[in-house]
């Protein structure tokens, strides 16, 4: 799997221009204006990931890596993994590059800072985990429109609800424990929801032929 | 003789329209075997199940008198691949390649992979997509050897090469072979090729094996006669395997050639050649 893992993050360094263009554009952008852009670095890093699945689809690689020892079990294994990695890493340099900059402007927010990033991480954990699947099952191009169905339908049956006069109460002890321990329940659920989505990604894979 | 891919009654069912069906094979260790038949005939799809890529619907397929069931990994350190068209992304560069490959095989050889390279021309510091064609599969035929293989599986490894290329890439399977543990399955649609190197030929045709026999024995026992429009109907039937009418003669397909010299010797007979035995068997009319 390290070899996969490997392949992917290689696939990242060629790369490596075009992401030092876009954090310095981070930047510059964090130091002219007081907004923070702590999303921006967690969303390319799956804009990354979305490059590397489009060079094994353009050059049929998985095809090729299932002829490895272990290749294709470790196939969708490494993408989460790399995805994680590229994600954790982009978070620690934004928030070193954030708080670097709040020294020199002396408005230094670590709080406002972390609970940015963390959303960022657990926003981009939720895209992954329902785009993965889709990619695996259909390829980066038919993904598109399968998630584009998806998120129609999804939005479809919300209005629907919505329409109906359905009351949604939150009762105010979910809201409260929302609100003292957002910090464990959201990455919880991102680390459920991504193994959920895993485990989608496993089986759809290895029915898969080329 | 062992036995390097032992087949049994492999059916593999494809896109609804295509199906290999009931495929018995044995490859010794030790041989070059090639693989021909017209596109579609079947013979990615025999060589992808043989890799395990595609899920075969019945039979079985033992490598090395492994079964894929239970020893997969095993197995597939065994065999270096060329597949037509799959490889490694294009972006990455030629010595990324021994990076990620050391993390796969265990038998991975670092110092092996670079000599090739050396020995192939090959800019270790140059993308893949940099490459000439020529040069991406020599590439390709590097990477399968490094892990010291024992079978080599190549999908059409000299398809849109050059002579020269093709005569080295060639030169490098027989190197290959002289060890005797060695065993290459080749598909290729150039067919002088194997009349050069392969030990065994078979010919896929509709996703069923139609013809199996040594290079040898194909060679010398196949023959194209060539005769008039007006004697074609005085040579009997059972001597014809397939025929094909031109404008001014038949071309015919026959075997057992000192039988066939003597009983018509005021025809031509011509030594045969895998192309014109695929164009006969798969084109000619097959009835008088």
């Amino acid at each position: 799997m390290l070899g996969l893992i490997k392949k992917d993050l290689l696939m990242v360094k060629s790369n490596l221009k075009m992401i030092c263009i876009i954090f310095a554009v981070y930047l510059f952008m964090t130091y002219n204006d007081n907004t923070n852009f702590a999303f921006l670095p967690s969303f390319i890093s799956i804009v990354i990931m979305m490059s590397t699945f489009s060079y094994d689809e353009f050059n049929k690689t998985n095809a090729y890596t299932t002829t490895w020892p272990n290749g294709k079990s470790n196939t969708v294994k490494s993408k989460y993994i790399t995805t994680i990695v590229i994600m954790l890493v982009s978070m620690i340099i934004t928030i070193l590059c954030s708080i670097c900059i709040s020294m020199i402007k002396n408005n230094l927010n670590m709080e406002e800072l972390l609970s940015t990033s963390i959303g960022c991480i657990i926003a981009v954990s939720l895209i992954q985990a329902i785009l993965y699947p889709f990619i695996f099952k259909f390829g980066v191009e038919k993904s598109r429109i399968a998630l584009f169905a998806f998120s129609f339908l999804f939005v479809g049956v919300i209005t629907l609800l919505s329409k109906s006069g359905i009351a949604f109460d939150i009762p105010e002890s979910i809201l409260s424990l929302l609100d003292n321990y957002w910090m464990i329940i959201f990455p919880l659920s991102a680390i459920i929801l991504t193994s959920i989505s895993y485990k989608i990604s496993e089986i759809v894979y290895l029915k898969k032929e080329f | 003789m062992k036995n390097a891919i032992e087949i049994r009654n492999l059916t593999k069912k494809y896109d609804s329209k295509f199906q290999l069906g009931e495929i018995n094979l044995n490859i010794p260790s030790g041989t070059i075997i090639g693989l021909i038949g017209e596109n579609g005939a079947g013979k990615t799809t025999l060589i992808k199940s043989i890799l395990n890529i595609l899920k075969i619907d019945k039979g079985s397929i033992k490598i090395f008198d492994k079964d894929y069931q239970k020893e997969e990994r095993n197995i597939k350190e065994e065999i270096g691949v060329v597949l037509d068209d799959m490889f490694l992304p294009e972006n990455l560069f030629v010595k990324d390649i021994n990076s990620i490959m050391k993390h796969v095989y265990k038998h991975w050889d670092e110092e092996q992979y670079f000599n090739y390279l050396q020995e192939f021309d090959i800019n270790k510091n140059k993308q893949i997509k940099a490459l000439s064609k020529g040069m991406r599969k020599k590439l390709e035929i590097a990477t399968a050897l490094s892990h010291h293989p024992k079978l080599l599986i190549l999908d059409e490894p000299t398809s849109g090469l050059d002579p020269i290329i093709r005569s080295e890439v060639l030169d490098i399977f027989l190197k290959f072979i002289s060890d005797e543990d060695h065993t290459i399955l080749l598909s290729t649609h150039i067919t002088s090729d194997l009349e050069h190197i392969a030990d065994k030929i078979i010919f896929i045709d509709h996703g069923q094996i139609i013809l199996e026999d040594s290079r040898d024995e194909i060679m010398d026992n196949y023959g194209i006669l060539k005769c008039s429009l007006e004697y074609f109907n005085e040579i009997d039937k059972e001597d014809i395997i397939a025929y094909k009418k031109n404008r001014y003669d038949y071309t015919l397909l026959v075997k057992d050639l000192d039988k066939i010299r003597k009983k018509y010797d005021q025809c031509i007979l011509d030594k045969i050649t895998l192309e014109d035995l695929m164009l006969l068997m798969i084109k000619g009319e097959k009835q008088c």
